[in-house]
């Protein structure tokens, strides 16, 4: 027994000092770790850009952004707008999916149509119910005319994330197999899944456009902040996405390892509700909550400096970002000025709904709104949970003042707003994001004007225009601050790599240098 | 003296009313976590899309069933349950049965690696200790089992990925490294050296309480039994301390050590979920703990009745084998 038990203990520690040796690396993988693990591999399964990050290497839309965010063709050489409610598309010819299929127009009508179903496959059915049909123009099948019920002037915007299956042998397997296996046209080839390990993907030698450099690539996910940072400084993996702001010194003294940032996407504000007879309908309190809060130590304490401030929701590539508001100074006195002109010389309660598990800091940063306020004795309850139960909250409509991050996927304001700020219209689909019920007429009827307008330049002005309203003239939000996208890559394998604005991970752009 | 006739007939009784027992337990499981689904946030929300009116949520939400009743809901889970059908994933779209069983056997060798060390261990020092008390080795290893009771697990793994991993680079921080498909969905991490380097800290991780108390119960029992006055005598009978403390002394403290080693096995299959996310494991608890961010409803309560059953079955066969073990525990109502 007492041998029995010595050998096993014995030949535990002998493999694992041989095994602990030999784990380094020896093939040019490229692997990145993430933070979050991808969902699924239908390419329709999931509108979180984690995973349409992930399903960009293997699937193509019929447009395609590049690193900037800068619209561009794809399986679509080009389109145009013919009128109000059609869009024109010459295809690309020549491209095969990676089982061989040629790509046909009967393709991008069948991804298009699979939009419009509400389980179990989409998760773009807002968008699948703006496509009324897809057809060929004068029996040309390489172009296509799409028709919108209504006239959506953002419609070609959203197309690089839609991605085109392949009709025949997504017809012919079952919606599990679909989800697990992905055939698409795409730079890389899916090789292997296990959810929550590792995806594995090698170069499509076939690519109609140019072949990657790196042939084999992996996502792992690692979900523990500092599992993700220990993989990154052993050499485990060559890039890591979202350095956890609290580990970032951390990162920073390793000098095995660089640090990539850029501004990110995303913008956290708070929601503030308007309810008649409650004291945030005065426009006056509204401003002086937004004077009250210093945003810039919230960027130093809570951030550690890895946020930018904010004087809007959308950031500057979307359509309707202004350059010309400006974010209303701290300003204590003042502060205390508009309370005692609003009538609460004394301040009031109000209570504070946020996630904790959601966007960067998000909980800390609701405790420190929460003590600034209170400064003017503005007193405000913390209610603070899982986004799990946070977002059926806003759903709801229920919250009077809550955190919450935005970022436009299409890249449009007049989109965003119609979430996030419009009053709440069940029938038109309005306001599904609105946590606290914000409701004003003026704002609603510059944003249905705005939709009305067909020239791109014009309506960018109007959306500009209904910007600076909400912002400046009724608070509609309180904007805090743009996160920071941040990335860690392992020096010393030479990779060249460019953080993208939509965070997606797409390895054609990453390479090693010579 | 009784017949063996009636005693095995007492001893299925005793069985039968296990089982109803376990089953409404299962039962009593299913239930809650069919409540706790109600808190747990709208799984429709997500599935529906960002974008997605009122309108088309609602449309899911009735594709799903999850317009109906509570309690007929509830009805048809059990319907289909009891015909082995947990329904599919909302997030993947594949039996969730299929989807635990493809990832509890990373769970399961996880959980079988963790108990070796945590038994050869756990035995060797409890009986070293047990034989010096009071020498400063066993001082040490009594002090280092607090920690191992006490510290949590989190703490444990990321404190172990520091030393082993990021300071010394003897171990990989995280994964499963290289596996080997072995049968059907089975793959091994056993067959690799890469893939068992990647099981070790993990599994110390794992197994660090159970070691804990294993080596803590070890000592108690030998201590107990080194005084009995037939360890005297085989002292006495000048038999050589191996034979003494081994096969005599350590085959009579081990019962209750084998007992709770029964019993926890089933709770380090059920309850790896921590150490599975500090290392990014891609066993069955870490499935879990990503249903739950993706509120993957079905997926959530087929683990858990999995696990329950494991847990209930275990726990009725150590009770059952108990009577082999220990002849003087009878079961019945008149003991």
């Amino acid at each position: 027994m007492r041998r029995l038990a010595l050998f096993v203990s014995l030949a535990f520690l002998i493999i694992g000092l041989v095994g602990g040796s030999t784990f380094a690396k020896t093939q040019k993988t490229l692997i990145v770790a993430v933070g979050a693990p991808p969902r699924t591999m239908n390419p329709h399964g999931s509108d979180a850009d984690c995973n349409l990050g992930v399903m960009s290497n293997i699937f193509e839309g019929l447009l395609h952004r590049d690193t900037a965010g800068k619209l561009g063709p794809g399986l679509a050489t080009s389109w145009k707008r013919i009128d109000d409610l059609t869009w024109r598309f010459i295809l690309r010819k020549g491209v095969k999916f990676h089982n061989g299929n040629d790509f046909t127009w009967e393709d991008v009508k069948f991804s298009l149509k699979r939009l419009k179903k509400p389980y179990p496959v989409s998760e773009f059915l807002a968008f699948g119910g703006i496509i009324d049909s897809v057809k060929t123009v004068n029996g040309d099948p390489w172009t296509i005319d799409i028709k919108t019920p209504i006239p959506v002037p953002y419609f070609v915007q959203n197309l690089h994330q839609i991605f085109i299956m392949d009709k025949e042998s997504t017809e012919a397997r079952s919606i599990g197999e679909v989800g697990k296996y992905p055939i698409g046209t795409g730079p890389y080839k899916f090789v292997e899944w296990v959810k929550g390990a590792y995806l594995k993907l090698t170069a499509n030698e076939n690519y109609w456009g140019k072949v990657p450099p790196i042939k084999n690539v992996e996502f792992k996910p690692i979900t523990e902040p500092s599992t993700r940072i220990a993989a990154l400084a052993t050499g485990e993996v060559d890039i890591l996405q979202d350095i956890p702001v609290e580990l970032f010194d951390t990162v920073a003294a390793n000098s095995d390892l660089e640090i990539v940032t850029r501004p990110a996407r995303r913008a956290i504000y708070l929601g503030l509700g308007n309810k008649p007879g409650s004291p945030t309908n005065n426009v006056k309190v509204r401003k002086a909550m937004y004077m009250a809060i210093n945003e810039d130590e919230i960027i130093e304490k809570v951030m550690f400096g890895h946020a930018f401030p904010a004087s809007q929701i959308p950031d500057p590539p979307t359509t309707g970002y202004n350059s010309e508001i400006k974010r209303l100074p701290y300003d204590p006195k003042r502060v205390k000025e508009l309370l005692a002109e609003a009538g609460y010389p004394d301040g009031f309660k109000i209570k504070l709904t946020g996630p904790n598990d959601r966007y960067v800091r998000d909980e800390q940063i609701c405790e420190a709104v929460a003590s600034q306020l209170a400064k003017f004795g503005i007193e405000v309850e913390l209610d603070t949970k899982p986004k799990a139960i946070f977002f059926p909250e806003v759903d709801e409509h229920i919250l009077d003042f809550y955190l919450i991050g935005w970022f436009d996927g299409s890249c449009d304001f007049g989109r965003s707003f119609t979430k996030l700020l419009h009053s709440v219209d069940v029938e038109k689909g309005y306001g599904g994001l609105n946590g606290s019920a914000y409701s004003d007429v003026v704002l609603d009827k510059l944003l249905e004007a705005s939709a009305e307008i067909i020239k791109p330049d014009l309506r960018a002005k109007a959306l500009r225009l209904l910007n600076e309203v909400a912002m400046e003239e009724k608070i509609a939000a309180i904007p805090l601050h743009y996160q920071e996208d941040s990335y860690a890559v392992y020096k010393g394998r030479g990779i060249k790599f460019t953080p993208r604005a939509d965070t997606w991970i797409c390895f054609e752009d990453i390479s090693f240098e010579k | 003296m009784e017949s063996l006739a009636p005693c095995l007939l007492i001893m299925l009784a005793y069985i039968i009313r296990r089982l109803i027992q376990g089953i409404a337990v299962l039962l009593a499981v299913s239930v809650i976590c069919f409540a706790i689904f109600q808190f747990m946030g709208d799984p429709v929300l997500t599935l529906a899309g960002r974008y997605a009116t009122q309108k088309q949520q609602e449309e899911v939400r009735k594709t799903l069933g999850l317009d109906k009743p509570l309690y007929i809901q509830y009805f048809i889970f059990l319907k289909n349950a009891l015909h082995g059908n947990f329904g599919m994933s909302y997030v993947t779209h594949i039996p969730v049965l299929g989807l635990i069983f493809e990832r509890l056997p990373a769970s399961i060798e996880l959980a079988i690696t963790a108990m070796i060390i945590s038994l050869s261990l756990g035995i060797i020092l409890g009986v070293v200790s047990s034989l010096n008390p009071n020498s400063i080795p066993s001082r040490i290893v009594m002090t280092g089992s607090l920690f191992g009771i006490s510290l949590p697990t989190f703490l444990i793994g990321i404190l172990l990925i520091m030393i082993f991993a990021v300071a010394l680079r003897l171990l990989p921080p995280f994964g499963r490294g290289e596996v080997i498909k072995v049968a059907g969905t089975w793959r091994t991490g056993f067959l690799t050296s890469n893939g068992f380097s990647h099981l070790i800290l993990p599994a110390f991780t794992l197994g660090m309480y159970q070691l804990a108390v294993i080596l803590r119960l070890t000592r108690g029992g030998m201590m107990e039994v080194l005084r009995e006055d037939y360890i005297r005598t085989a002292w006495a009978k000048g038999l050589s301390r191996m034979i003494v403390v081994f096969k005599h002394a350590l085959r009579n403290a081990l019962i209750p050590v084998i007992t709770i080693a029964g019993l926890q096995f089933g709770e380090l299959i059920a309850f790896s979920t921590v150490t599975e996310t500090i290392f990014q494991w891609p066993g069955a608890g870490n499935l879990l703990l990503t249903s739950i961010y993706e509120t993957d409803h079905p997926v959530i309560i087929a683990y858990v009745m999995i696990t329950s059953f494991i847990i209930l079955s275990l726990n009725i066969l150590v009770d059952t084998l108990y009577v082999f073990i220990n002849p003087k525990i009878r079961y019945g109502k008149h003991d």
